[in-house]
């Protein structure tokens, strides 16, 4: 490619195109320019068109597609080619610096990061002169260049903030600090002067404090590894104008937008941020200059207002404060009691205030405000910012602080009392001065852990939270009523039990609240109270002392749920699962209503499942109903069924699948709990999972709509199949082998399928225990005339080559005792293997199975499996699909059939002998090894057989 | 009055033994390596020579030199002995002579001009501010100074001339080379054995302004001569240069001075160390110290002249410059062998190191941290001597309320600590209240103290869990605010600090312990979390 006017033009024509919103025409634009972008003279064609071409959608068009170009193709990748010429690189870099600093903002910003991008790879050893090029830039006078060298170099230099130490990378620190600290500094003294002497006029100030932002930036990035010498001899500038910069204030800087920070409050920021960093990590030479920035900081807190503009000037200040007054050498600065009092009335009162802000978060966007409030998730707010200063102080001050704000909680309790309507913020405010007072330690599972002995928590529970939650209006003072109730859930362990109990009526009754934010915290509460423990480890509240609210509480629970915005709330369906656990046969009556409302609400979200905890908890609380009635009544599983399966089948049939291993769970529940007979229910249900048509169409599972498909795709899933044998062991324990009968082909051929394509050490696993199961269930004849269907001598490659080789890897013991009494079936149960070629395999699975009681567990896996099982790890999804309330004890389906399968094995084998007297001897004693041998003859002395 | 030049600061030197299993990348400065850690880690535990390695100096420094080090060139300025003879005869001559007029004079023949000259110019060279080194030597004066040491008939010439070159050696590197290159060293060490004792001690100070140079000076055989100069009735002031002049002997690894060196120096410095006077005492520790700043065979030459219990009594003097090289020899050798290491425990060190956390002085609170940290590195044993002589509490107060250049080093302590200790010895440092300022310092502006945080809770969350005691711990943790924390820091720009703060938060604090005692159920039989739960187990109890 040459740089030629015809060059240029074929480029302009394509770069147009790839601006067109037609697919057809973009897309080929942008194949040809990527097919051709090996070219030499690619990138310089690029940097021609970006300075000369007369259209300027054109030159913006070129500078993003040579960044893009840059980012794909800089990196000299080890064993690739290099995809540019060398002396494109070299042409590159001996332009782009004035290229960059020479074009409009738009293109330069693009430029810059081309730069940068260039730079991670080759600065400094590849580029030596880039420094002093952009140093000489300084000298320009033109601050639109020198805006444009000092981003270049914030984005070269910002990964000194967060890279390890390495020589490499204080090589690299040295050389710019040698090369760039001085001119820096020089700059930084410069750009302030001209700050006063250009100080009435707007946009000259506007470039100049970009500058100086820019500046303070990249002061942070050169001082943060380690305190470097140059800085260290030239603190007293630095910090000096620091200083002065803090403290000015300039009307032409004010912006009016309420949102977002400007010029004076993004360089005030980065500024406390560096002074931050010094007084943490410099401490020793700061020390002197310290005093003063505490009280520089402190004066902007207290002049600064309430706007969100100002939110993260304010909460940074504040943290700075927080992180001084706790070390043990500053106390000094903030022991005098008027020195707290004005930080506490001027600094952290003030920032604890509920603002218009919050107020719209409240009403408006509840699920945000919830975050914040309950999970913690406001680490940049101000009111998080003062919560820390407060406990800052406390460290040394405790008393002090606590008696100053003593005062402060009642008078604004006071102004709150006057007239309530108008001063609700008050309160809002004291009760948050107390919460964040008290609490010295806090954990989600019980609320506050420690705290500040010199409040009274009681007290102010008594006097100032339960009348706001007694009142009859549960939609007045929404914010207040939300303080209230998270008052409660967070002192849940302080507040003595008869208050709570006092408070649960009050609770259910705000359930009913039009405030997501109150019903949801009103729910949240009640989970929490409900799951508190007293001693011996019961519950705190017993069901006899919620009985009386039973029906109230239930019938808010699910009313709350149809209030607009929490049809999916998963702390009122957290707090319904809850209930009913606590609850117990207490909630018995309420059932058949219950598990309407709890169908028709997976009917709903089925169509569209989005909230995980949510349908988590759903599905918890199906259990719930379903354990606690069948408990009291086994014959009411047929209600739940005749309540439960229709919608099973429309998620199954629909394939939601993050609810069918859900499903297959509660079915289980469900089976479980049939003692005899299976209804028809699960007749109905079953040929949905085993249409024969869908069996033909075995290659194209995920297109497969049936309900097979679901079945297949579990099988054919490493992270799922163990659903999909779940499934099945459920359906040969507990269905008459008719109604399987004319599947059980389909089945084994399905999972001789996945055994081909990707056998893995827990498929195998599950499939013997499988082959065992059925086996017991079946008879080993039955077993071995499945396989050998398949295929003719099926059975003995499966016997050779899975059972005997792997048995050794079954884990569990029911697992175990699965395999042990199947195989002893198939030693002694059936036919073909004494009198067919099967005869030979005889002796060595009979060995095998003594291997798997004598043994120690083969739990080897294989190399290759390593990956496979973080690659397949179970997602989100199944991860949390486990219901506890579905579980049960270890499940044992040989049961009562054998207790001891050694000794099953030695009588079986006796059963054997005398059938076919003289056979078994000589088989055992010509091809067992002596080891094997004697453990057997030891099974035979412990039940007193012999073999004949 | 004396101008310092450091050349080192003990928080970036040859120190740690790596802290091996913890893969903090403390070996060598390429450690950060992908492949490095993936070694690290596949060694985790069972390597144990790794957990014995030094770190490797990073030489470079962007810090200013410190100043609590020894002085590395000395300029005299002071007319230590008023009555020498040469100022007798100087009186009432009223000596200002310009440059032109020394260089004339001291080219004179005329013994007396070339005495004038000289010590006009030696004046000019201990003048406080700005003496006009360069000047001197562009005036090509060396080498008639150098001459002037030889003539022995005129001691006042010889020591003036002495003085001179002592000045111009303490200037920069170059300007040692120009005294070197003039041929200097021989004729000084000649004068080690002049009668004139002002002569004779002058000699020995020149001598060691040129620590460049030091390989010269001891292969023109200097050692001997110096150490054939103690003797119990030298002036005071005259065994303190010797005592510096033979510590800049024992200076600089890369290479380290010959063994011959050490062997003949070693002894003297052990009288050395009886002597009473603070400042022979900091000179000769400060020789030691250079002399154990290396491999574990230097700090066995130290070692094993049974020196130990001597500086451990140096450690507790409330000198500063008696404390401050005593407890740096004895961090250096800690950084040594099992074995070297249980030499200055069983020497006494642990009875000392405790109350030096408490000192005043950060740097000192650092350095005790430091040299606690390498004993925290070696094996079990050495731990539970850490934990009988009761060193947790104080640098538990340390990590609260330290320095940060303190704190740091008390992290690496506890990591060491962390990785390997017992189970029961880390439930004791869990319990002496650690974690709290640790989960403090997760916010600090240091990205590698951070990383060695979260591989330090990692460990203890593991240990927790194998005594399922996790539940209680990750409370804790909570109620430190240690959650949030480490949840913000996986959103690090640092990859590593990212994955890390992932890594804990998925393993220890995921929703999946949240969400019923999920467990890999590979091949069990249902396949469903039956297993484990007792019917109506809270699987749910903890959720947020």
């Amino acid at each position: 490619m040459e740089l030629s006017d015809a060059n240029l033009q074929t480029l302009t024509e394509y770069l147009k195109k790839t601006l067109d919103p037609d697919p057809a025409i973009r897309r080929p634009a942008e194949k040809f320019l990527e097919s051709v972008e090996g070219n030499q003279n690619y990138p310089l064609l690029l940097l021609t068109l970006l300075e000369k071409s007369q259209d300027n959608v054109i030159k913006v068009c070129a500078s993003v597609t040579f960044k893009n170009y840059i980012k794909r193709n800089w990196r000299i990748v080890e064993d690739e080619p290099n995809k540019i010429c060398e002396a494109d690189r070299v042409a590159i870099k001996a332009n782009i610096v004035h290229l960059m600093l020479s074009s409009p903002e738009q293109i330069q910003k693009q430029l810059s990061d081309a730069i940068s991008i260039i730079g991670r790879e080759d600065f400094p050893q590849k580029w030596p002169d880039l420094l002093t090029e952009m140093v000489n830039r300084f000298q320009s006078g033109d601050f639109h260049v020198i805006n444009g060298v000092l981003r270049t170099a914030h984005s070269l230099f910002k990964r000194y903030r967060h890279e390890f130490k390495s020589n490499e990378l204080w090589t690299e620190i040295k050389l710019v600090l040698d090369a760039f600290a001085l001119p820096l500094t020089n700059l930084f003294k410069a750009t302030i002067e001209l700050c006063s002497t250009h100080a009435n006029d707007a946009s000259a100030l506007r470039i100049l404090f970009s500058s100086l932002i820019l500046i303070s930036k990249l002061f942070y990035s050169l001082n943060f590894q380690d305190l470097p010498e140059f800085f260290e001899d030239n603190m007293e500038t630095w910090m000096n104008n620091f200083h002065t910069l803090l403290t000015l204030d300039n009307k032409l800087l004010q912006t009016d937008d309420e949102e977002e920070a400007g010029l004076l409050e993004l360089l005030k920021s980065q500024i406390c941020d560096n002074a931050a960093l010094y007084a943490q990590k410099y401490d020793e030479e700061f020390q002197r200059y310290l005093p003063r920035f505490v009280t520089a900081i402190w004066n902007l807190l207290v002049t600064t207002g309430q706007e969100v503009k100002y939110d993260l000037l304010v909460s940074n200040a504040i943290q700075f404060l927080a992180s001084v007054c706790e070390r043990p050498h500053y106390k000094n600065l903030f022991e005098d009691q008027n020195t707290l009092t004005s930080i506490c009335e001027k600094v952290i009162v003030p920032n604890m205030e509920f603002r218009a802000a919050d107020e719209e978060a409240f009403e408006d966007n509840s699920e945000e405000y919830i975050r914040r409030d309950l999970e913690g998730s406001d680490i940049d707010t101000r009111r998080r910012a003062a919560c820390d200063l407060v406990r800052g102080l406390c460290k040394f001050f405790e008393g002090p602080v606590t008696g100053i704000f003593s005062g402060y909680v009642n008078s604004m309790l006071q102004e709150y009392a006057k007239n309530p309507s108008v001063n609700w913020k008050h309160k809002d405010a004291a009760i948050y001065l107390v919460t964040s007072l008290a609490s010295k330690a806090q954990t989600q599972k019980h609320g506050i852990t420690q705290a500040n002995e010199l409040v009274n928590l009681t007290e102010f529970f008594v006097n100032h939270i339960l009348p706001d939650l007694k009142s009859a209006n549960v939609n007045e003072f929404p914010v207040l009523k939300a303080d209230g109730i998270k008052y409660i859930m967070i002192f849940r362990n302080q507040v003595p039990k008869e208050h709570l109990l006092v408070s649960i009526p009050l609770l259910i009754n705000h359930l009913q609240a039009e405030s997501i934010v109150v019903h949801t915290y009103a729910a949240h509460a009640l989970e929490r109270l409900f799951t508190m423990r007293g001693p011996n480890n019961a519950t705190l509240f017993t069901a006899a002392e919620i009985a009386p609210f039973v029906e109230i509480l239930l019938t808010n629970l699910f009313k709350a749920l149809t209030l607009p915005g929490s049809s999916e709330n998963e702390y009122i369906m957290k707090a319904i699962m809850r209930s009913f656990s606590l609850l117990q046969e207490a909630i018995i009556p309420y059932i058949p209503t219950l598990i309407t409302q709890l169908t028709q609400k997976l009917l709903a979200v089925s169509k569209n499942p989005s909230k995980p905890h949510f349908n988590h908890y759903m599905f918890e609380a199906i259990c719930l109903s379903i354990r606690i009635t069948c408990k009291a009544n086994p014959a009411a599983v047929v209600n739940f069924e005749e309540a439960l399966f229709l919608v099973f089948t429309e998620i199954l049939q629909n394939d939601v699948q993050e609810f069918i291993p859900y499903v297959f769970q509660v079915m289980s529940l469900l089976l479980e709990t049939h003692k005899n007979d299976i209804p028809s229910s699960y007749m109905a249900l079953f040929p949905h999972l085993l249409q024969p048509v869908l069996w033909e169409r075995t290659g194209n599972i995920p297109a497969l709509p049936g309900l097979l498909g679901v079945f297949q795709k579990l099988i054919a899933s490493k992270a799922n199949d163990h659903q999909g044998f779940y499934l099945l062991n459920s359906i040969i324990e507990h269905m008459p082998p008719e109604s399987v009968d004319q599947y059980r082909k389909q089945i084994f051929i399905l999972l001789f399928q996945r055994l081909q394509n990707s056998k893995t050490t827990k498929f195998i696993k599950s499939f013997l225990v499988f082959i065992n199961l059925y086996c017991i269930k079946y008879g080993a004849l039955a077993l071995q005339e499945i396989f050998d269907g398949i295929q003719p001598k099926m059975f003995g490659m499966v016997l050779e080559k899975i059972i005997i080789p792997e048995i050794q890897k079954v884990s569990g013991n029911v697992e175990k005792k699965i395999c042990a009494v199947g195989i002893t079936k198939l030693l002694t149960e059936c036919p073909p293997m004494m009198d067919t070629e099967y005869t030979k395999l005889w002796t060595p699975l009979l060995q095998s199975l003594i291997g798997l009681f004598e043994l120690p567990e083969d739990d080897t896996i294989p190399d290759e499996e390593h990956f496979i099982d973080i690659e397949d790890t179970p997602g989100y999804q199944t991860a949390f699909s486990q219901l506890a309330f579905a579980g049960k004890k270890e499940h044992d389906p040989v049961g009562q059939m054998v207790n001891n399968p050694k000794i099953h094995l030695a009588q079986s084998l006796h059963k054997l002998s005398t059938a076919c007297p003289g056979r078994v001897p000589s088989m055992v004693s010509t091809s067992l090894n002596a080891e094997a041998l004697q453990y057997l003859q030891g099974y035979l002395q412990a039940a007193s057989v012999t073999l004949l | 009055m004396k101008r310092s030049q450091v050349c080192r600061d003990p928080g970036q030197s040859s120190y740690f033994k790596g802290p091996s299993n913890l893969l903090l990348p403390v070996n060598m400065p390429t450690l950060d390596a992908p492949e490095e850690r993936r070694r690290k880690f596949k060694y985790r535990g069972k390597d144990v020579s790794l957990r014995r390695q030094q770190r490797m100096a990073v030489s470079l420094e962007l810090r200013k030199a410190k100043k609590d080090e020894q002085t590395l060139k000395r300029r005299n300025i002071t007319s230590f002995c008023p009555d020498t003879p040469s100022e007798k005869t100087a009186k009432g001559v009223a000596v200002s002579l310009t440059l032109g007029e020394i260089i004339k004079g001291v080219n004179s023949s005329d013994p007396v001009l070339c005495f004038q000259a000289t010590q006009t110019a030696r004046k000019m060279l201990s003048q406080e501010k700005n003496p006009p080194l360069k000047l001197v030597i562009e005036a090509g004066l060396i080498p008639r100074m150098v001459e002037f040491l030889k003539s022995s008939l005129y001691p006042c010439l010889q020591f003036e001339a002495a003085w001179a070159l002592t000045n111009i050696a303490s200037g920069t590197s170059e300007q040692t080379r120009a005294v070197v290159e003039g041929g200097a060293i021989q004729p000084l060490i000649e004068l080690l054995s002049s009668s004139n004792v002002a002569v004779c001690e002058q000699a020995v100070w020149a001598l060691g302004d040129g620590p460049e140079f030091r390989d010269n000076v001891i292969t023109s055989n200097a050692i001997p001569h110096l150490l054939a100069l103690i003797s119990p009735t030298l002036p005071i002031t005259f065994l303190r240069n010797i005592t510096w002049t033979l510590s800049n002997l024992c200076r600089n690894k890369n290479p380290y001075p010959c063994d011959t060196a050490v062997k003949q120096i070693l002894p003297a410095l052990l009288h050395l160390l009886q002597h009473q006077d603070s400042e022979v005492l900091s000179d000769a520790c400060w020789a030691l110290s250079y002399l154990t700043d290396g491999s574990n065979k230097r700090i066995g030459q130290v070692v094993n002249t049974g020196v130990l219990p001597r500086l451990v009594v140096l450690m507790t003097s409330s000198e500063l410059n008696v404390l401050t090289p005593s407890l740096r020899t004895v961090g250096n050798i800690v950084t040594g062998t099992d074995e070297q290491t249980q030499m200055a425990i069983d020497a006494g060190m642990l009875n000392v190191l405790p109350q030096l956390l408490q000192h005043n002085k950060p740097s000192i609170q650092k350095e005790a941290a430091w040299a606690l940290s390498n004993v925290a590195a070696g094996p079990c044993h050495h731990i539970q001597q850490l934990l009988a002589y009761d060193v947790l509490p104080p640098l538990v107060a340390l990590l609260k309320n330290g320095e940060f250049k303190v704190q740091k080093e008390a992290v690496w302590m506890v990591a060491n600590f962390a990785t390997g200790a017992t189970m029961d010895q880390l439930i004791q440092l869990v319990h002496s209240g650690v974690l709290e300022p640790l989960v403090n310092l997760l916010t600090a502006p240091d990205v590698k103290i951070v990383l060695i945080i979260l591989d330090v809770i990692s460990c203890i969350l593991q240990a927790a869990e194998k005594r399922s005691e996790k539940e209680n711990l990750c409370l804790l943790i909570e109620e430190l605010g240690g959650i949030d924390r480490i949840e913000a820091l996986q959103l690090h720009e640092n990859r590593q600090i990212g994955q890390s703060a992932l890594n804990i938060i998925e393993k220890h604090f995921g929703e999946v312990s949240d969400l019923g005692a999920w467990r890999s159920i590979q091949g069990s039989w249902w396949g469903s979390s039956a297993e484990g739960h007792p019917a109506g187990a809270w699987a749910v109890a903890c959720g947020r």
